[in-house]
């Protein structure tokens, strides 16, 4: 089988927008999360999220007004893939054959226009109605709406950018498998540089929901923190007192080459991608399996694909979102996977710094995860104070911990049921 | 191999219905009536009458989640359920980690009587939103699920629940090309034997306020809103634009082991496929990667029997489609459009487009592409028109394209 190997890195988070800031930050325990400021949220049952901050795509693209009508998913897409592109030295168009290159990316919904969409919809709508009248709404929509932002927003576009941009003419594909997004991207563009239709795949995942209907949805699913009195301590994944997720927003995106085609061009390889599960929980809407059905079989897929042994794993980056029914069948799932080994394994949430940036999340933890195997530091699990009896591993709480190891694992599962599971390992020749 | 076929479109509604409505001519273009659309420039589309997925869905115990499905996500359960009953495939005869799916799904749009009353309370003025009356009185009419209504990865999500798939689900997204994504990744999962069958489906809604105020504004949609049924004129001179569709299309692949050891009726195989980026729509690249995918068929270009194009009717994406067609097949190779009969179906174009390329191959005789009688010297490609012909080879390459120039396409095989 081909081997696959990491050969270059970037994220946009609010931890920083490198994957070296981004580091130094888990390290410390830095929390990002804070008031929102995207939009006037201060009535809402949840007024806080870890957003990107100071970020200028001017600072990564050139001629940036070009993608002035684009979400910031793109932008934020467009500058992570600049980043690893550039670290895997494969920015100019002219190095290697670009149709054996290409794009996998999770991501999500472009930006609504709330104020359009609702004004409209309200103008439309008479006075004690729950009805607007559609004829009327239909020609208020057409008349407001901005058609070329509109038409930035259609779901192709942010991997389209990616593939453009940066004259990836190979083989493309883009999910939305809501938090398993970028993982899943990730794993299947392991699969197809495996099966030989790409040499090389820019793969991850952006995605900002920080938008008033985005806020609005999970909360009326009730799934967000409502901890507005304290919003750094909100993320809490693995404590007793856990009431939700902190939403995030960001980019990660790595890229991917097979083995020979990397030493070929004396690439520097950071680390390889061993393994990938791939399941369904076929259970629920929202709800994982309580006893982690289908997670159990993702890492134990994952462990076999890579060829390994329970007892190889030295770190797992949990999904860990901070909701009361992912982190306890998460760890019901570790325990029946890794059986006694799973008290021994370190295992840490990154969401407890940097929120949850759904679609984007699983390929920012794994940046976080392969950083974390190559520098020997697990970053921690921060505001973990109480403990919960359900999740009683370690979690390395608040404090990061200098750990060698070889191989890691990193966990997603989303919305919908899809559970991903990835492993990296030490590149050792 | 392709087993099951579960279709809902505009011009039927049931795989045994399919070809005869194909083979028929029928049309399913027509005025828009599901909404009042009389303020939009471009008013036809291809409408599904009748849709009701409470009435289709035969798993009673689950219609009371039909409160939580927008159009787009009914359409696509039901499309599955169609696909798995034409396969003989019911709930527990597949061990469940054996078989996943793979759907084609786009974010669907907001239906606005769901927002309506906090729209009214937070919109004093009809012409501005204030964020915080929206969160205050607003929120708490909206409904507690309303987010999942819209979910892309909804369908899916359904699917698994009620087949109870807990192998590999994947919702892919890169709009009109998503559902030859979703057929080339399903493939590669049965192929590396993590799966006996995948489901594999796409289905999209376009036909609601959201969806067609925002494509009137930066899709080229036809005008010839005094003639529906010949609105959309695929590769024609006269062309002035394409037409939203609905439905959904979804088939059941298996391994050739796990269909025939259970005797299963096989439509077709999925011989290859291959994917690209042809960057500014140019020609060439489309051109590489249908080369890509005879190759990887195993197959040159003298073995196709028909092209099946997007052929979306507007003028540029018409264009670039057709030169890169015309790259490697010249005017030799008859080239078949059926967007013209149901509209584009966005994430359900590709595989219901495929469909009718399977059904035309199982039933050799090749329809006849509608709404194109004047050749345009910028499509350079022999557009099969007139009667229906027999099919003479057993392959069909379908294409499918994004306006970034996203390719992809899929090679098929007459089963024999």
């Amino acid at each position: 089988m081909r081997r696959v190997v990491i050969t270059g890195m970037g994220v946009v988070t609010p931890l920083g927008h490198s994957p070296a800031e981004l580091f130094a930050a888990s390290v410390k325990g830095e929390s990002a999360v804070g008031p929102i400021t995207h939009f006037d949220a201060s009535t809402f049952p949840t007024t806080f999220a870890s957003q990107v901050s100071h970020f200028d795509l001017a600072k990564w693209i050139d001629r940036a007004d070009r993608f002035r009508n684009c979400g910031v998913n793109t932008h934020y897409a467009l500058a992570a893939a600049k980043q690893a592109l550039g670290e895997a030295g494969l920015l100019d168009a002219n190095v290697g054959d670009r149709s054996r290159m290409g794009v996998y990316l999770g991501s999500g919904e472009g930006k609504e226009d709330f104020d359009i969409l609702t004004s409209s919809t309200a103008a439309a709508t008479a006075e004690g109605s729950r009805e607007a009248n559609i004829g009327k709404a239909v020609g208020l929509l057409f008349r407001r709406l901005n058609g070329p932002q509109e038409a930035e927003q259609e779901m192709y576009a942010p991997s389209g950018y990616l593939a453009n941009e940066f004259a990836l003419d190979g083989p493309f594909a883009s999910c939305q498998t809501a938090c398993a997004a970028s993982s899943q991207a990730i794993g299947e563009a392991l699969e197809m540089i495996r099966d030989g239709e790409a040499d090389v795949m820019l793969a991850g995942g952006s995605h900002s929901m920080i938008t008033p209907l985005g806020i609005s949805g999970f909360n009326r699913l009730t799934a967000l923190s409502q901890r507005n009195d304290s919003p750094k301590t909100a993320s809490r994944p693995f404590d007793l007192t856990r009431d939700g997720f902190v939403i995030g927003e960001g980019a990660g995106l790595l890229v991917l080459e097979e083995l020979e085609s990397a030493k070929a061009r004396g690439a520097n390889i950071i680390a390889e991608l061993t393994g990938y599960g791939t399941t369904a929980d076929a259970y629920r809407m929202t709800d994982p399996h309580p006893e982690g059905r289908g997670a159990i079989r993702c890492m134990a897929d994952a462990l076999a694909d890579a060829g390994l042994q329970p007892a190889d794993i030295g770190y797992i980056n949990a999904h860990g979102t901070s909701t009361q029914a992912n982190d306890s069948a998460e760890t019901a799932g570790i325990k029946a996977v890794f059986g006694a080994h799973a008290y021994k394994l370190p295992i840490s949430s990154s969401k407890s710094m940097l929120g949850h940036l759904i679609a984007a999340a699983g390929a920012v933890e794994l940046v976080i995860t392969v950083l974390a195997l190559r520098k020997g530091v697990i970053p921690p699990t921060i505001n973990y104070q109480t403990p919960d009896p359900d999740c009683d591993l370690d979690y390395v709480p608040n404090r990061a911990r200098e750990v060698r190891f070889k191989h890691a694992l990193s966990n997603s599962f989303g919305f919908g049921g899809q559970n991903i599971s990835l492993v990296v390992s030490e590149f050792a020749g | 191999m392709l087993t099951g076929f579960g279709v809902v479109s505009p011009i039927a509604t049931g795989a045994d219905a399919f070809w005869p409505a194909l083979a028929a001519g029928t049309r399913g273009v027509r005025t828009i009536s599901h909404i009042d659309a009389t303020e939009l420039p471009s008013r036809v589309a291809g409408e599904v009458p009748g849709f009701s997925a409470k009435a289709m869905m035969t798993e009673t115990k689950y219609r009371k989640e039909l409160k939580s499905m927008a159009r787009t996500v009914e359409l696509g359960v039901i499309g599955s359920q169609l696909a798995m009953a034409s396969a003989g495939l019911a709930k527990g005869t597949v061990p469940p980690h054996r078989i996943g799916i793979e759907f084609a799904a786009l974010m669907g749009a907001t239906d606005l009587n769901d927002m309506a009353a906090a729209a009214k309370l937070a919109s004093a003025d009809g012409e501005h939103t204030d964020s915080r009356i929206w969160g205050a009185k607003g929120l708490p009419e909206i409904t507690p699920l309303w987010m999942l209504k819209f979910l892309p990865n909804m369908p899916a999500c359904h699917a698994t629940i009620l087949y109870d798939m807990q192998g590999p689900s994947n919702t892919q997204i890169p709009g009109d090309s998503s559902g030859l994504v979703a057929l080339a990744e399903a493939s590669r999962i049965l192929r590396r034997g993590l799966a006996d069958v995948m489901l594999v489906g796409g289905s999209e809604a376009r036909i609601n306020p959201v969806t067609l105020s925002r494509h009137n504004l930066f899709v080229q949609l036809t005008k010839h809103n005094d003639d529906p049924a010949g609105a959309i004129r695929p590769f024609d001179a006269t062309r002035d634009g394409t037409a939203p569709g609905e439905g959904t299309a979804a088939f059941t692949l298996e391994t050739l082991e796990h269909a025939q050891a259970r005797g299963a009726t096989i439509l077709g195989e999925v011989a290859g496929w291959a994917a690209g980026v042809d960057r500014g729509c140019k020609g060439p690249g489309l051109a590489r990667v249908i080369r890509n995918a005879l190759a990887h068929a195993k197959v040159s270009a003298a073995d196709i029997d028909h092209v099946n194009a997007h052929g979306t009717g507007t003028t540029i994406g018409d264009a670039f489609e057709a030169r890169g067609i015309a790259e490697v097949f010249g005017r030799e190779t008859p080239v078949f459009a059926p967007l013209s009969r149901f509209g584009n179906l966005g994430a359900a174009s590709g595989l219901m487009e495929l469909a009718c390329s399977v059904f035309a191959l199982k039933h050799g005789e090749l329809p006849p592409t509608l709404n194109h009688s004047e050749p345009d010297p910028a499509c350079p490609v022999a557009v099969h028109v007139g009667a229906s012909r027999p099919v003479q080879k057993p392959f069909a390459l379908k294409v499918s394209y994004t306006p970034l120039g996203q390719c992809a396409v899929a090679v098929v095989r007459k089963w024999e």
